[in-house]
């Protein structure tokens, strides 16, 4: 937990990320949040009936992801210490030669490598663009209603048809971009932008771009909302000029959008499956597997479910590893919101 | 409102907030932006008005001349209609678990102190590294085998909600949080439970967030593939299933893919549009401390 | 046939011994016409005849049963009636109990299909009921071939690499291979197997997983001479098998291509790849694959494999009943005069309308022996490393001797 002094600003901004930030001028708090339950708390610890209440709250959601996610989570953790089939009695123990066959193999090396670039490479593109666009989409202007939808159609697109027309899209020769490429005298590469091992990452990243970059501008947009135009306005009132404003006061207050944007998007880097899929099956020559395709072809399409398992636990480590390291040196200025606050006046 | 203004300096920035920009450059920039968002999928589009011939000889040209047979075709079939209502069906059913027990869990995440909460959010949390993918095979096995529920709606939309809860708890928890202390005060000092105050106050107030988490399960509800794939045949298919069917029956058939995916895109759209307003006034018109 | 319906003592899947309600779940992958419609018919047909019987049919695409089909069988819940393609995969289900013996049982039906059971056969047990066996050769555009000057199909890899030449001096691309998928750029390697090893030598590596022999070096070897004439089209390595007029098949079925080594399969991909429902119609033309000049193996065995209808575990005997009337001679021949495939049922020969596939059928059945796909007969384990490890060949990323080393390796882990 940080001190008051820079949760303050930061917990604004975080509700910002998602709702409403009604407090156009920070107090600084004079004592530690407080809410009358939380007064209560102190004086006497809590009630059994505010208990019950947590538990009738909570109860559902986490019933819901004990049955449907952890449970499932820890049969495939099971799975992982066995060489077996997919069907069958589960007899075959085999202790840690499933880790250790994925650790040594070159295709699940290279499919980390390409997660780890992907996680970068989001970040890279996704987070200047993203911005660029919301601050577009946040000036009042002319059919802005209209621009801000048609920014999100891509996002909104099931990962199947946004597929289904990129790959039409790219296909070497007979494919539009090539065709448009023709009519400029120039030509795609000979083996397609999706068949050329060197190329084929970079293309996928260009429509994970495309398909992903409405989730970056809708949450920046969420925070741009969040900050008061009293704010922006006293500032250019004083004379900044639009680009000064965004540049010295915008784009900080964003800061925690943008910091919990980049973990959602590094998560879900990591975790990568759908559109890799439908383009490329993870190939040309392995050049695309992520670790979810790698753990895909060896469950279902080589039935070996034991190595599909460690592959899903490493996977599933690496993501904790990263994220907690996120939390800790990143994540941890911000604080996401951990108590009610007191309005201002 | 804040105090520093004065009143003439008020009503001139009013004027200024409201009036629409005329710089030509940001248009171009919106432009350009359009283009490359819409760019991909008016190939799609446009592609349903061709025939298949215009297609093989140009795969980048306009439809000349445009034709409506493969989007009619489309909508008088039956097959589009039901694979629709499938997706509608499970997407609601998704997004209003999502949201009931996301809410619920939400608050006293964000507004009871116990011991033990920031652990409990902990677990929210770690379940978003937990793709859908790594668990498929068991879960498919859980839904089918042990709750018989392989085939049907719920199948499909309970572990859907299971996988989106993780991020909605997330999003939800420091909305709440960031009601205002002094409005809860009133309501207990008028003798509401926090029970009543959750149902009758936070709830409303906390309407744009819930739109944005539901709006995001929707979405994602929709365009889910893997596990309705393994979940659902025949009759019950959703959207995205009948899309990747369609464009393998009727292979040859480019034209008939674009307007089959095209349609199969619009009703998402549409929601989205009409979502997308309401977030937006909702995040402007929030509550006033 | 109403007795035999109601005297069922069906193992599960609700069967009931009323007579009044036995539901029978058939799932197949042709889910294109006519292959769809006549199915549908066929199950009619039988529930007509057999009052009490309900058969609930899932046509899949192929890819999607494969998957489903898996996660059926880890679940338990496995349709009565579902395709089987024999080899390594069969001899898994056998071992967890999930497939029904039929030797006993359709005993009639198995002394019909004769000798083509064999793939389905283990330890003297029948599995499966075969209804269709075909093997794998060139399947080419013969306008195209006429265009390039070319009069004699090639019977030699040097005839080969002269007809490449050709079509490319001709400005067509020679061949169509789907490797994005691995499979179809693994048949090249199989077929080069085939002809540079003796019998022997293939059936000892099939059941002991060892490749001693150096012929398998030289299979990989006249893989790589293949490859480096560049005779593929442009961007292979990605080329799907069957989707879409850009896939392998596609390219071929539109005139993109000159020819594509594929399976008995090929005609009716192609008709459903173009507008007229006709794929290369007149211009179809097939020939096998060609001979290596150091093989030691017969220069007319072919490479081949077929699909049989299976029974689940607990499949009641009503289905058991249904898929003998698959194979019986109506049901055969007019699967035959549909070209769904290649008949099994020898009263069916004669069906088949389309004159390529009839010239295939005699292929088959003059050849020595038929080998089944390699990774079929080697299970899904090792045959999907070794599919992959040959889509990396064609990629220019793997060498002959590391095919090899990838199969042996998968063997070894595979237990």
């Amino acid at each position: 937990m940080a001190d008051g002094a820079t949760r303050a600003p930061s917990a604004v901004a975080t509700a910002a990320a998602a709702g409403p930030a009604q407090e156009t001028v920070r107090t600084p708090r004079t004592d530690p949040p407080a809410g009358p339950a939380a007064a209560a708390a102190r004086r006497r610890g809590i009630s059994w009936r505010q208990r019950l209440e947590i538990a009738v709250l909570v109860a559902p959601a986490l019933v819901l992801m004990v049955v449907f996610v952890a449970w499932p989570v820890l049969r495939a953790v099971q799975w992982s210490f066995f060489t077996w089939k997919g069907y069958g009695p589960l007899v075959d123990f085999v202790g840690l030669a499933n880790y250790v066959s994925i650790l040594t193999n070159d295709v699940f090396h290279g499919a980390v490598r390409h997660n780890l670039f992907v996680v970068v490479a989001s970040i890279v593109l996704q987070l200047p663009l993203g911005l660029a666009i919301a601050l577009l989409l946040n000036r009042p202007m002319y059919g802005q209603g209209v621009l801000r939808t048609i920014v999100f159609v891509p996002y909104v697109l099931a990962e199947v048809i946004a597929g289904v027309v990129w790959f039409q899209l790219l296909q070497p020769r007979y494919g539009v971009i090539d065709a448009w490429l023709e009519r400029f005298g120039l030509s795609g590469p000979a083996q397609g932008w999706l068949g050329t091992p060197e190329l084929a990452l970079y293309a996928v990243m260009i429509v994970l771009t495309w398909k992903y970059l409405g989730m970056a501008v809708i949450l920046m947009l969420a925070g741009l909302q969040g900050i008061p135009h009293d704010v922006t306005e006293a500032a250019e009132i004083d004379g900044a000029s639009w680009w000064q404003t965004q540049w010295r006061i915008t784009i900080p207050l964003l800061g925690p959008t943008m910091r919990t944007w980049a973990f959602l998007s590094m998560i879900g880097s990591l975790q990568l499956f759908d559109m890799v899929w439908i383009l490329t099956r993870g190939g040309p020559a392995n050049a695309t597997t992520t670790m979810a395709t790698f753990l895909l072809t060896e469950g279902q399409r080589r039935a070996n479910y034991g190595i599909a398992s460690a592959a899903s636990v490493v996977l599933f480590v690496i993501a904790l590893v990263m994220a907690l390291t996120y939390q800790r040196f990143i994540l941890s200025r911000d604080n996401t919101v951990d108590s009610p606050r007191r309005g201002k006046r | 409102m804040t105090a520093t203004t004065l009143p003439g300096t008020r009503v001139r920035r009013r004027a200024r907030r409201d009036a629409k920009s005329r710089n030509p450059l940001l248009y171009v920039a919106a432009l350009v932006v359009v283009a490359l968002s819409l760019g991909p999928v008016l190939v799609g589009v446009i592609g349903g008005f061709r025939t298949n011939a215009q297609l093989a000889e140009d795969p980048a040209g306009l439809p000349d001349p445009w034709v409506l047979d493969n989007y009619l075709n489309v909508i008088t079939g039956a097959e589009f209609w039901r694979y629709a209502l499938n997706s509608t069906a499970i997407a609601l059913i998704t997004t209003g678990l999502v949201v009931l027990l996301g809410v619920m869990a939400a608050y006293p995440l964000a507004r009871y102190r116990f011991r033990g909460r920031e652990a409990l959010f902990t677990i929210f949390v770690m379940g978003l590294l937990f793709p859908a993918t790594v668990a498929i095979i068991p879960l498919f096995i859980i839904v089918t085998r042990d709750l018989g529920l392989g085939n049907t709606w719920w199948g499909v939309a309970l572990p859907q909600a299971a996988f989106a809860l993780p991020l909605t708890v997330v999003i939800l928890r420091p909305f709440l949080a960031a009601i205002p202390t002094e409005i809860e005060e009133a309501a207990l000092l008028d003798g509401a439970s926090r029970l009543g105050f959750f149902w009758r106050i936070l709830l409303p107030l906390s309407g744009p967030g819930m739109v944005t988490v539901g709006v995001l399960a929707f979405v994602t509800s929709w365009n889910n593939y893997m596990l309705p794939l393994l979940l659902l045949q025949d009759r019950m298919r959703t959207l995205p299933l009948g899309v990747a069917d369609f464009s393998s029956e009727h292979a040859a058939d480019i034209a008939g893919v674009y307007a089959f995916t095209t349609l199969a895109m619009i009703p998402a759209l549409v929601f989205f549009l009409a979502m997308q307003k309401r977030i937006v006034n909702g995040l402007q018109g929030a509550v006033k401390g | 046939m109403l007795l035999t319906a109601c005297g069922s003592d069906a193992g599960g899947n609700g069967g009931s011994s009323d007579g009044d309600g036995v539901t029978i779940t058939w799932w197949h992958n042709s889910n294109n016409e006519p292959g769809l419609g006549y199915y549908q018919q066929v199950a009619e047909d039988f529930m007509a005849d057999n009052p009490g019987v309900t058969i609930e049919i899932s046509a899949m695409q192929h890819e999607d049963m494969g998957t489903k089909l898996d996660a059926a069988m880890q679940s338990g819940d496995m349709p009565d009636i579902f395709m089987e393609r024999g080899g390594g995969e069969m001899a898994d289900k056998i071992d967890a109990g999930l497939i029904r013996d039929l030797t006993d049982d359709a005993a009639e039906t198995i002394e019909k299909l004769g000798g083509s059971v064999a793939g389905w056969t283990l330890d003297g047990r029948t599995y499966a009921l075969p209804f269709s066996i075909g093997v794998v050769g060139f399947w080419y555009n013969t306008a195209l071939f006429e265009e390039a000057g070319i009069t004699d199909t090639p019977t030699t890899m040097d005839e080969l690499f002269e007809t490449i030449d050709a079509l490319k001096a001709a400005g067509i691309d020679p061949i169509s291979v789907g490797a994005g998928e691995g499979w179809p750029a693994a048949h090249y390697w199989y077929y080069f197997a085939l002809r540079e090893c003796s019998e022997e030598a293939l059936n000892t590596a099939v059941s002991s997983l060892q490749f001693d022999d150096p012929c398998f070096i030289r299979a990989g070897e006249a893989l790589e001479e293949l490859i480096a004439a560049e005779p593929f089209n442009p961007g292979f390595l990605s080329t799907p098998a069957q989707a879409g007029a850009t896939s392998a098949s596609g390219l071929l079925a539109t005139g993109k291509v000159a020819m594509e080594l594929a399976g008995h399969w090929e005609p009716g991909v192609m008709q459903g790849l173009t507008d007229d429902g006709q794929g290369l119609g007149e211009n179809t033309g097939w020939f096998p694959f060609p001979t290596t000049p150091t093989g030691e193996g017969d220069p007319t065995a072919a490479l081949g494999g077929g699909d049989a209808w299976a029974l689940s575990g607990d499949a009641p005997d009503e289905a058991l009943e249904f898929i003998e009337y698959l194979l019986s001679d109506k049901v055969q021949q007019g699967f035959a005069e549909n070209d769904m495939g290649l008949p099994t049922n020898p009263a069916a020969v004669d069906s088949i309308s389309d004159p390529a596939l009839a010239g295939l059928l005699e292929v088959r059945d003059s050849a020595p022996y038929v080998q089944l796909y390699l990774d079929t007969a080697f299970g899904q384990a090792v045959g999907g490393a070794m599919n992959d490890e040959i889509a990396l060949l064609f990629a220019g990323q793997a060498t002959a001797q590391d095919v090899v080393d990838a199969i042996e390796q998968a063997a070894g882990t595979a237990g």
